[in-house]
């Protein structure tokens, strides 16, 4: 392990300078470094600029394939909420990939300190099924929920299918296996001795649970509830069935971008692109602040 | 060993924002039976059993019923036909043809991406001014939802579009790249633009395992840059690569949304991959038999590289070291 040799590596650090340390630690020749970077960043940002200089063009010259906008515009950002229901899609994925967050961080957070802290019958079936479980494409649980859901309402008369409500239960399941996952790999890392004193002196389970652990792992928590908004806010498969124009969340709101059309044949591309931004843009800003969390997890394992 | 147990701090400041904590060597004292608040598995449980676990049988029920959008309403009288919606679906439905488009459409993708996330990674190890914004960059197309590349992709590629534009620029005609033959290859790029990030995030936490003491070695021996990389590096990056293989193989067969949104339904033939035709034969075609069929199989086959990832998990990335130890408890 790297943590077993740190007086070499520190004397070694300090007595030789930091760019003699840097040219030991390089990878590639100069020239080929520039090279990589000037190639990949153009693969990576040509097609984003574009964006944003679309999304700030007219939607005829974004029809013809104009790079550069003959008249910058913020004509589309205004006009995205009225040629379609942007706003209430926003809001609805709001609502329902903002709840899922929240309850489902909560709910994972429990399922772990029990998985973690308790031993019982059938704790390591549970341990893998959610590994299992995580793995299961949508697609296939797709209709079986949808017929569920409508039987459902045929034998309660409560209707889902159509309703936020539908979306969110599908949406806080099918993120609980990887949210518990990453609370899990978490907790294990805490140490014990704060429980093991908390429980001495008598507090319950539910106790421990909402005064120690909890407190003690938001990065953790925080993590996991991202990555259940994520799931939320990202879905196409789900929300293109199980909405109505009233409950549809952004991703399908955009998508009718695509088949609205303005005074006879133009589809409305330059407003489409601005739209695009919008739904991008919660993501983003996520990303951006808890960025240094997110990374670890977006390696750590999603299978979807 | 001398590890001593991470704090929140510590590892909220750790430079690859790891959140798996260190393994730690078995401790069996941990696991208690007292006072087990098993009533707290309950609502995750719960839910995780009605609407995954339940549906999932529900799947494989429905596909042995003749189920269609008649009988949907009824869907527990409807008539009970065996394994024929499993052979139809083999036998005289596009399946096995999506079968090997997203087959191809999963190797293609992650071959290419492969090389450019670890070269990616290569060039961004070293330290160097404005390297925390490129590696941000890098990861645009990853962070951003698929449904928004796929639009934007859409509109980039639309027959008058900007694409067509530049290739006409170099003197080709682009042509159709939403429909026709030209389709699937559309669906390759975007696929690899989108995706190749997250290969680029898996070799950078593996480059990041090797000691400063390999590197010093390394110069010692005045390794040049290409044998450093050949005989030193890409031994460490092993481990992580086989993950991102699998890992990427598994994201390209269930892709959904890319296809979906990149090309709208009934999609080009030449594109339709196994999700894509699960969804159509369902809320296209109303034929939800045949349908949970064609889903079964595709879960058989996907199983395949996902046994994989299972088995690679556990062994590989301290994930499992959960397992491992519970199992060792027990």
């Amino acid at each position: 392990m790297s943590a077993v040799t740190p007086l070499k590596s520190t004397g070694a650090g300090t007595r030789r300078s930091r760019s003699q340390q840097a040219q030991i630690m390089r990878l590639l020749p100069r020239p080929l470094l520039v090279v990589i970077l000037a190639v990949l960043l153009a693969f990576v940002l040509i097609p984003v600029v574009y964006i944003l200089l679309a999304s700030v063009n007219s939607d005829i010259a974004v029809a013809r394939g104009d790079f550069w906008p003959t008249a910058f515009t913020m004509e589309n950002y205004s006009k995205i909420w009225t040629t379609v229901a942007l706003g209430r899609g926003l809001a609805n994925s709001v609502i329902v990939a903002g709840g899922v967050a929240l309850v489902c961080a909560f709910l994972a957070v429990a399922t772990a300190y029990v998985l973690v802290r308790f031993q019982f019958r059938g704790r390591l079936t549970f341990l893998r099924g959610l590994l299992a479980l995580q793995s299961i494409p949508g697609t296939l649980l797709l209709l079986p929920v949808f017929v569920l859901f409508s039987s459902f309402a045929t034998v309660t008369g409560v209707q889902v299918i159509g309703t936020r409500w539908g979306l969110f239960i599908t949406y806080l399941t099918f993120a609980l296996p990887f949210s518990t996952w990453v609370m899990v790999t978490y907790l294990r890392g805490l140490p014990r001795e704060l429980e093991e004193a908390a429980r001495i002196d008598g507090a319950s389970s539910w106790r421990i649970l909402t005064r120690i652990v909890v407190p003690l792992s938001w990065p953790g928590i925080v993590v996991s509830g991202i990555f259940a908004f994520l799931l939320g806010w990202n879905d196409v498969l789900f929300a293109s069935i199980m909405t109505n124009p009233d409950s549809r969340t952004a991703a399908v709101a955009l998508q009718v971008f695509g088949a609205t059309q303005e005074g006879g044949a133009i589809p409305v591309y330059g407003q489409m692109m601005a739209a695009a931004l919008v739904c991008a843009l919660p993501v983003v800003v996520l990303y951006l602040i808890f960025q240094r969390y997110l990374v670890g997890g977006l390696t750590a394992g999603g299978v979807k | 060993m001398v590890m001593t147990t991470p704090t929140v701090g510590e590892r909220a400041a750790a430079p690859t924002g790891d959140l798996r904590p260190q393994p730690k060597p078995p401790r069996r004292r941990g696991l208690t039976t007292r006072g087990r608040p098993l009533w707290m598995l309950l609502p995750g449980g719960v839910l995780m059993g009605l609407v995954i676990v339940v549906p999932l049988l529900l799947g494989v029920f429905i596909a042995l019923l003749d189920l269609d959008q008649y009988t949907l309403r009824a869907w527990l009288t409807a008539p009970f036909i065996g394994v024929q919606n499993f052979v139809e679906a083999l036998t005289d439905s596009p399946l096995l043809s999506s079968i090997g488009i997203s087959a191809s459409f999963a190797l293609i993708v992650t071959a290419v991406t492969l090389p450019i996330g670890v070269t990616a990674a290569i060039a961004t190890q070293n330290a160097f001014r404005g390297r925390a914004v490129i590696r941000s960059i890098f990861l645009i197309p990853y962070v951003l939802p698929a449904f928004v590349v796929a639009t934007v992709w859409r509109t980039i590629l639309q027959p008058s579009g900007i694409a067509n534009n530049v290739l006409s620029g170099f003197g080709i005609d682009g042509g159709l790249w939403l429909n026709g033959p030209k389709s699937y290859w559309a669906l390759v790029f975007v696929a690899i633009w989108s995706s190749w990030p997250f290969i680029y995030l898996l070799a950078l936490s593996g480059l990041q395992s090797v000691d400063t003491e390999v590197h010093e070695a390394a110069a010692i021996d005045g390794a040049l840059w290409w044998a450093k990389l050949r005989y030193v590096i890409f031994p460490y990056l092993k481990g992580p690569i086989s993950l991102a293989i699998i890992i990427s193989i598994l994201h390209a067969i269930n892709n959904f949304t890319l296809p979906f949104v990149l090309f709208g339904v009934p999609t080009p033939s030449n594109v339709q991959v196994m999700p894509v035709l699960t969804y159509i034969a369902s809320f296209q075609s109303f034929r939800f038999g045949l349908s949970a069929a064609m889903a079964i199989v595709s879960l058989v086959i996907v199983a395949i590289p996902l046994f994989v990832y299972l088995r690679a998990v556990r062994l590989d990335s301290g994930d499992e070291k959960v397992l491992t130890e519970t199992e060792a408890a027990e």
